[in-house]
C-alpha cells in the first residue's frame, strides 16, 4: 500500500529534529552492502595485524605495515563510515541521495581501491598504487556529490552539520593521498613523519572521528532512549573538534608547534566534549544498561587512552623510541574507540534496516508466531562474543604496541578477525534463518493445498 | 457523506492498534503507551500518536503500519477514515508504558 501522506500528519519533534519522509530512505541493500563489505574489512584488518605484527611493531614505516593500517582504515573503517552515511545522511536529513546508482558505483569504486591501495604498498607497485588510488578519489568525489544532496539541506542540527564537515574532511584526506601518488613521479612532496601525522589526523579524527561524534548525537538518545535536557555538549564536540583538526593538520604541516599544540588543545576540548555528551545520554537513558552501552563505553575508554598517548608522544621529551610507540599506541587507540563503536552500532543498526527490508518482503513473524522483532535478527550470545574478543582485541594491541610486544599484536589481530567473523555470521544468519524458515512454512502450505486438492478430485469413472 | 464512526468500529481499531509492535521493545504501541488519543470524529477515526524518541528507527514504517491497522479494522473505505497525527507533545517516557510491561523491561521511571 503506498504511503498516503494526507492521513499520516507529522509535527516536528520538539528538539528540533526533522520528522523523517519514508521517500528519504534508500534501499536496503545500499547500506547493507557497504556494512558487510566493511565487516569484511574488519577480518582482513585482523588477519593482516596477526601477520605483520613483527614489522607493526619494529618497524612501522615498512611498506607492509602500512599497508594494514590502510587495510584497517579503507577497507575497514572507512567503509563502515560510508555505508553509514549513505543510509543515516537521507534519514536524518529528510532528503534522499541524489542517485542511489552513484552509491552503488561508489562502493563498486571504492572496495577494490580499499584493497589494493594496501596490496600495492605490500609489493611495491607503484602502477597499481596509481590505479587503486584514481579508483578510491574517484569514488571519494562521487560519495561527496551524492551525499551533498541530503548533508546540505540547512536546519538539520548538528549530526547533519558534522557529517557535512567529516565528508569534508574525507575529501581533504583522499587529496592528501593523491598528492603523494603525484609525487612518486615528481617528488616535491616527501613522505615526512609530520605530513604522515598531519594525514593520519585529517583521516582518523576528521574524517572517521568526526563522522562518529555527529552521528552519535543521534543515535545515542535513539538507542539509550534518552532524553536530555540539553544537547549542548555535543554541539560543542562537534564543532571543536570539526574546527581543530585543520588546525592540527596546518601545523603539522608547516610545521608549527604552537599552532599544533592549539589545534590539539582544541581537538581535545571537542572530544572531552563528546564524552560528556556520552555521559549525559547514559544519565538520562531510560533503558537498562546493555550490550551497545558496554561496546560504547569500552570505546570510549580507548579514546582517552589516544589522548593520554597522543599527549606523551606530543607534550614530553622522550626518545624517539618512545615516542615512536606513543605514536603507534594513539593511531590504535583511536582505531579501536572507532572500531569498537562501529561494531556495537552494527548490531543495531543492521537488524534495523533488516528488518524494514524483510517486512517489505512480507517476513512479519517470528519462528514462534509473534511479530518479528530486531531482536529477532540478532544472536545476543554471538554479539556478547564479539564484545568480548573486541575487548581482547583492544587491550592485547595496545599493551603490544605501548610495550613492544610482538606476540600481544598477533593476539589483538587474531581477536579482531574473530570478532569479525561472528559479527559477519551472526548480523547474515539471522535474517536467512528468519526466510528460510518462511520458505519451508511456505512450501509445506503449498504441498498440503495440492494434498487437499488430489483428495478432492472426484475418481475418474471407467467408461467402457 | 461517508459512513460515521460507531463504537463498534472504535472497539475494532483499538484491537488493531493492540496488534501494532514496537519492534526493538517487542510491545505493542498501546501498551507502550505510544498512543495518546484515540477518538471518533464525524466520518473518521482520529488518532494521535507519538515515538519514543524523535529520529527512532522506526519513524517511517510504525505509524504507518497504525494507520494501516486502524484502515483495516474500518474496512470498506477504511483509508479514508483514518486520520493519524503525529505529536510530540507531551514527549514519549517510559512511565506512559503499562506497568506491568515496565518491570518485566526494566525500564527506568523518571526521578527528574
Amino acid at each position: 500500500m503506498a504511503v498516503s501522506e494526507a492521513s499520516v500528519t507529522r509535527k516536528s519533534p520538539p528538539s528540533g529534529g526533522p520528522p523523517v519522509s519514508p521517500l528519504a530512505v534508500p534501499p536496503a541493500w545500499l547500506p547493507l552492502a557497504w556494512l558487510a563489505c566493511a565487516v569484511v574489512g574488519l577480518i582482513g584488518f585482523g588477519t593482516t595485524l596477526a601477520i605483520t605484527a613483527n614489522t607493526i611493531v619494529h618497524a612501522p614505516g615498512a611498506p607492509t605495515a602500512v599497508a594494514t593500517v590502510h587495510i584497517a582504515m579503507l577497507a575497514f573503517l572507512s567503509t563502515a563510515v560510508l555505508g553509514a552515511s549513505h543510509q543515516f545522511g537521507p534519514v536524518v536529513a529528510g532528503r534522499r541521495l541524489r542517485s542511489v546508482t552513484a552509491g552503488l558505483i561508489t562502493l563498486a569504486l571504492w572496495v577494490p581501491a580499499s584493497w589494493l591501495l594496501p596490496f600495492a604498498f605490500a609489493t611495491h607497485r607503484p602502477v597499481l598504487l596509481e590505479i587503486a588510488g584514481v579508483l578510491a578519489f574517484s569514488a571519494v568525489c562521487l560519495a561527496a556529490w551524492n551525499l551533498s544532496g541530503p548533508l546540505l539541506r540547512r536546519g538539520r542540527g548538528t549530526p547533519v552539520l558534522g557529517l557535512r564537515m567529516a565528508i569534508v574532511f574525507l575529501v581533504l584526506t583522499a587529496a592528501f593521498g593523491a598528492t603523494y601518488a603525484f609525487d612518486l613521479h615528481h617528488g616535491f612532496f616527501l613522505l615526512l613523519p609530520r605530513r604522515v601525522l598531519a594525514h593520519a589526523h585529517l583521516g582518523l579524527i576528521g574524517w572517521i572521528g568526526l563522522a562518529y561524534v555527529a552521528v552519535a548525537e543521534k543515535l545515542w538518545p535513539m538507542f539509550l532512549l534518552a532524553h536530555r535536557p540539553s544537547t549542548a555538549a555535543g554541539d560543542w564536540a562537534v564543532r571543536l573538534v570539526a574546527g581543530g583538526v585543520p588546525v592540527v593538520a596546518i601545523g603539522l604541516l608547516i610545521p608549527s608547534v604552537p599552532l599544533t599544540s592549539i589545534g590539539a588543545g582544541i581537538v581535545v576540548a571537542g572530544l572531552t566534549a563528546h564524552l560528556v555528551s556520552l555521559a549525559g545520554v547514559i544519565r538520562h537513558r531510560r533503558r537498562r544498561m546493555e550490550l551497545l552501552h558496554a561496546y560504547v563505553l569500552t570505546s570510549a575508554v580507548m579514546l582517552i587512552v589516544a589522548v593520554w598517548a597522543a599527549a606523551i608522544a606530543g607534550m614530553f621529551e622522550t626518545s624517539t623510541a618512545v615516542r615512536t610507540r606513543a605514536v603507534q599506541t594513539e593511531i590504535f587507540a583511536l582505531t579501536m574507540w572507532l572500531a569498537l563503536a562501529i561494531v556495537g552500532h552494527l548490531h543495531k543498526i543492521v537488524p534495523f534496516i533488516s528488518w524494514s527490508r524483510m517486512r517489505k518482503a512480507g517476513h512479519t513473524k517470528a519462528p514462534n508466531g509473534r511479530p518479528l522483532l530486531f531482536a529477532h535478527l540478532v544472536n545476543a550470545p554471538a554479539a556478547r562474543t564479539a564484545y568480548i574478543t573486541g575487548v581482547i582485541a583492544a587491550v592485547s594491541g595496545t599493551a603490544g604496541l605501548a610495550g613492544s610486544h610482538v606476540f600481544l599484536v598477533e593476539i589483538c589481530g587474531v581477536a579482531l578477525a574473530i570478532t569479525g567473523l561472528v559479527v559477519l555470521v551472526n548480523l547474515t544468519s539471522g535474517p536467512l534463518r528468519i526466510i528460510a524458515i518462511d520458505k519451508r512454512a511456505a512450501t509445506e502450505s503449498e504441498s498440503e493445498s495440492d494434498s487437499d486438492a488430489t483428495t478432492e478430485t472426484p475418481t475418474p469413472v471407467a467408461v467402457s | 457523506m461517508g459512513a460515521s464512526i460507531t463504537e463498534a468500529d472504535m472497539e475494532r481499531v483499538d484491537a488493531a492498534l493492540h496488534e501494532v509492535y514496537d519492534p526493538e521493545v517487542g510491545l505493542d504501541i498501546v501498551t507502550m503507551g505510544l498512543i495518546y488519543r484515540v477518538e471518533a470524529g464525524m466520518e473518521k477515526v482520529i488518532i494521535d500518536m507519538t515515538l519514543t524518541t524523535p529520529g527512532c528507527p522506526v519513524s517511517d514504517s510504525l505509524p504507518e503500519e497504525a494507520r494501516q491497522a486502524a484502515a483495516r479494522a474500518l474496512d470498506p473505505g477504511g483509508d479514508e477514515r483514518v486520520n493519524l497525527e503525529i505529536v510530540w507533545d507531551p514527549p514519549w517516557n517510559p512511565e506512559m508504558i503499562d506497568d506491568d510491561a515496565l518491570a518485566d523491561l526494566g525500564y527506568r521511571r523518571v526521578t527528574d
